[in-house]
């Protein structure tokens, strides 16, 4: 009998055995994660089965399912674009909030006969993507500009632009742009301004429809045009890239620059989609699980959809479980993490072979 | 008397380079050696082997006569010895004593005692000279004091080989005297010290021994007081390559590359290039000799954009391009194949196709310059596969995966098949096989040959020897003369890379024949 496992000189590239790779981690932490069930006394399969039923079992639980993962998935490709330039952001929280608070300005102005009120749907939409890409752009763009400039570390300035972003939102809606009332929040949005509906009789709106959209656009960026592999160039190898006439500097503001717009896209769906005003602790931490989605999906662009949807599929099951047997929700966190770390850790499996022990092959016929 | 320390046979091999084949060193008590070697001759790897951190594939390692085998740095250290890495190991906001205890096996019964290490490290400083105070924290001491935190890290944990990794690369002049001195005074009481380097007066100045590395191989080992900087030189540097190539004579055109006067600083801020002028022109190659460090790489970079001009000029084709961006530069069609192929000259993880354009990006897209046009990439892509021989299973390989002279033909091919006004080659055949030798020496020839001008550094004589019109020769940061190709013998050559200007070097000759 030989040896199963061979070393590899160097990682296979092979998208299958990468894909292959991926499940066998996702199926591998459903295993671990199940033997949480035992003191329950519950079965793990069926405990699973609820999970997903909850889930996506029903057109009800699959418009939640997909509501969530929608700024998931914007968040993710925002992570794409600026980690794969060697931007290390980690600032959506505070483009969630920003891109939010611009959107509910822009829809507000309706009830003012503003213009808001007075164009066509459609273009109020356009619009309004345009002016909270924009918000989200600036406001990560200029960190951008501040790590090419001066050489500040970006993931701390993100990390901690994220509280200002925070406070000064809690700042407009306990003031300026305060409801009369108790709460601190902004007044409805009037009805028309709301996402649309796309799964009738339940509360699911277009924004997956915008998510993917933008996820098969981040992929044509990343694959397909000039800027992406500039962004590409850039974050693999930095002198490679200047000696090939790139301006390096610049394209670290300008992958800050999509970043953030995409992470504001995120504020847009959740205030237009969902919450319908604007309010205190929006973003509720959806800026660093994207982070996490992102890396789930390995910083691929079209790998982003399906890993949003099974991260936001559990989320939404994890409420339901407690419900259906009694085991705690934390049960699904503790699932999303393994998921999380088992796929990060299955790079390690690119650097080997694996045979099967039985089968000769030609060469020890000889031995 | 056994010597301290000897190696017999290493043999290491990576995925295709061969590293060190069956590599010999002996170094005996009291002595400084140097182990003196261009890069990729395969220095670091013996001294890794020494170290405990590769397991080499054969050989032995003898410590006073007896064998030893280490399977980690630990037991390296147990055997007593001690190795200084460039980059130093030092937590940097620990007092100096903090840093020498690390790691190390509590002596009073796990009890932490600061002050009794503290005074031994007094000590030992006063002892040796070293001037440090146990009490300092690392952040804030110079380079130079940190360097010897380092050696004290090793006196306290009594190594009696002690092994330093290019130790003068970060150090000002000052630094690397009194570092010299140190070295000297720690040659005593049994110890052995042995320093990696490539710069020879250090080598002059306080080595016992030398032994000369070249693609892997022991090439000699020499006593200091019979040899000189230029048979070191030489024989760091000769490549028996038996490979004749025909230069066709040909009429040089206008000058195309002028250099004038141009300084230049290096990452530490020092001046390493101090006054260089130089010209190139159409139909010729100018050659740069010299042993690795003296400024070449610097001038490279600044003439490329690179690296900022510290003063003096730079014209391409009679417009100024002192201050010019990579890009701008390209736009003059002044282009440059990197000595560091895979940190430089591509990108590694991407594939074949992706690293053909880079530099040109935008002649390969397309709707209004936004997107790639891949299907012309991957036509160019095979164009420059099968037109430079570049061994490949295809263009969507990754460029990391391709052996070292499969690299340098997709550089070199991709850089001449933008055609080029003037062409920098640095370091071209570096650690590649004849066969990939002969390939892109022919190549350059013929781009000469087209009446484009190259301007190519090279450590390597034979290379210059053969391809070049005129060799310069540069030392410290200045030309020390300009040679003709039948001028330029392995005597005179070395001489003028040891520091003679070209009157000395020739007068020394002239002796010699005499």
């Amino acid at each position: 009998m030989r040896s199963i496992v061979v070393r590899r000189q160097s990682p296979t590239q092979s998208p299958w055995a990468i894909g292959a790779m991926t499940a066998g981690s996702v199926v591998l932490a459903f295993l671990v994660a199940a033997i949480l069930f035992l003191p329950f006394e519950s079965n793990p399969l069926q405990a699973y089965v609820s999970v997903f039923d909850a889930s996506l079992g029903s057109w009800r639980g699959l418009a939640i399912t997909l509501n969530r993962a929608a700024p998931l998935i914007l968040i993710a490709l925002g992570t794409c674009v600026a980690w794969r330039a060697g931007f290390g952001f980690l600032g959506f929280e505070g483009c969630v909030t920003l891109g939010a608070a611009a959107t509910a300005w822009f829809a507000l102005s309706a009830l003012d006969e503003g213009i808001a009120g007075s164009i066509p749907v459609v273009l109020f939409f356009i619009i309004a993507i345009f002016i909270s890409f924009i918000t989200g752009g600036i406001w990560a763009g200029g960190m951008g500009l501040l790590r090419s400039r001066f050489g500040g570390n970006e993931v701390l300035i993100s990390l901690m632009s994220n509280y200002v972003a925070a406070l000064f939102v809690q700042y407009l809606v306990a003031g300026p742009m305060r409801a009369p009332g108790s709460l601190p929040q902004t007044p409805r949005f009037p009805i028309e301004t709301w996402l649309p509906n796309l799964i009738p009789g339940t509360r699911g709106h277009i924004a997956i429809v915008i998510a993917v959209v933008a996820s098969g656009l981040v992929w044509m960026l990343m694959s397909r045009m000039r800027l992406g592999y500039d962004f590409i160039a850039t974050g693999i190898n930095p002198r490679a890239a200047r000696y090939g006439g790139i301006n390096v500097r610049q394209k670290y503001v300008l992958a800050a620059f999509f970043a953030g717009g995409l992470g504001a896209m995120a504020g847009l769906v959740e205030v237009l989609g969902t919450q319908h005003r604007l309010l205190d602790g929006l973003s509720g931490g959806i800026g660093f699980i994207g982070i996490i989605v992102a890396l789930l999906a390995k910083l691929n662009p079209l790998a982003v959809v399906p890993a949003a949807i099974l991260y936001a599929a559990l989320s939404v099951g994890g409420d339901a479980l407690q419900r259906s047997t009694g085991a705690p929700s934390s049960i699904i966190f503790i699932l999303q993490s393994l998921i999380v770390l088992f796929v990060m850790a299955s790079d390690i499996l690119r650097y080997y072979r694996f045979r099967s022990p039985f089968v000769n092959s030609g060469l020890t016929h000889h031995a | 008397m056994q010597p301290a320390l000897e190696l017999k046979g290493i043999v290491k091999r990576f995925t295709d380079v061969l590293a060190n084949d069956h590599t010999h060193l002996t170094v005996g008590h009291n002595e400084i050696h140097a182990v003196l070697g261009e890069n990729g001759a395969g220095k670091s790897t013996l001294m890794h082997v020494l170290y405990g951190s590769y397991k080499p594939d054969a050989g032995e390692i003898l410590i006073d006569g007896k064998v030893v085998t280490f399977t980690s740095q630990r037991q390296a250290i147990a055997h007593g010895i001690g190795m200084i890495h460039q980059d130093f190991m030092l937590v940097r906001n620990f007092t100096v004593v903090e840093n020498v205890v690390l790691g190390l096996d509590g002596e009073g019964g796990g009890k932490l005692d600061l002050n009794h290490a503290a005074r031994r490290i007094r000590e030992l400083s006063d002892r040796y000279d070293l001037g440090v105070d146990p009490w300092a924290r690392i952040e804030h001491l110079s380079v130079g004091v940190q360097q010897r935190v380092e050696i004290m890290k090793l006196l306290y944990r009594q190594a009696r080989i002690l092994i330093l990794d290019e130790p003068t690369a970060v150090l000002t002049p000052k630094e690397v005297d009194m570092l010299l001195k140190t070295l000297r005074s720690l040659a005593t009481e049994g110890r052995s010290v042995i320093i990696v380097t490539h710069k020879l007066h250090e080598i002059m100045e306080v080595a016992d021994q030398v032994t000369i590395l070249r693609d892997g191989q022991t090439i000699a080992c020499v006593a200091k007081d019979e040899t000189s900087e230029a048979e070191l030189a030489r024989m760091m540097v000769g490549r028996d390559v038996a490979l004749k190539i025909r230069r066709t004579s040909m009429n040089r055109g206008h000058p195309s590359l002028v250099v004038s006067n141009l300084h230049v600083r290096d990452d530490r801020g020092e001046l390493i290039v101090r006054g260089v002028d130089l010209t190139v022109h159409e139909g010729e190659v100018l050659g740069i000799a010299g042993v690795d460090g003296n400024g070449q790489s610097e001038l490279v970079e600044s003439l490329m954009g690179l690296r900022p001009v510290e003063q003096g000029s730079v014209e391409m084709d009679k417009t100024d391009i002192t201050h010019a961006t990579p890009a701008e530069r390209s736009e003059k069609k002044l282009f440059y194949v990197p000595a560091d192929r895979r940190g430089v000259g591509s990108i590694s993880t991407l594939n074949i196709d992706a690293n053909a354009i880079l530099g040109r990006q935008h002649q390969f897209s397309r709707f209004w310059r936004l997107f790639l046009d891949r299907p012309k990439i991957h036509a160019y892509a095979k164009e420059l596969v099968a037109r430079f021989d570049i061994r490949t299973p295809g263009i969507d390989f990754p460029a990391e995966k391709l052996s070292g002279g499969n690299l340098q033909k997709l550089i070199l091919g991709r850089e001449i098949m933008r055609n080029p006004h003037l062409l920098v080659v640095e370091q071209p055949t570096r650690g590649l096989d004849v066969g990939a030798i002969e390939m892109i020496w022919g190549q350059l020839l013929e781009v000469r040959e087209q009446g484009k001008g190259i301007l190519l550094v090279s450590a390597e004589l034979e290379e210059i020897r053969n391809l070049c019109d005129r060799i310069l020769v540069m030392y410290a940061g200045r030309i020390m003369g300009e040679l003709k190709p039948q001028e330029a013998t392995d005597e005179t050559v070395g001489l003028m890379m040891a520091g003679m200007s070209i009157t000395e070097a020739k007068a020394a000759q002239g002796e010699a024949y005499a």
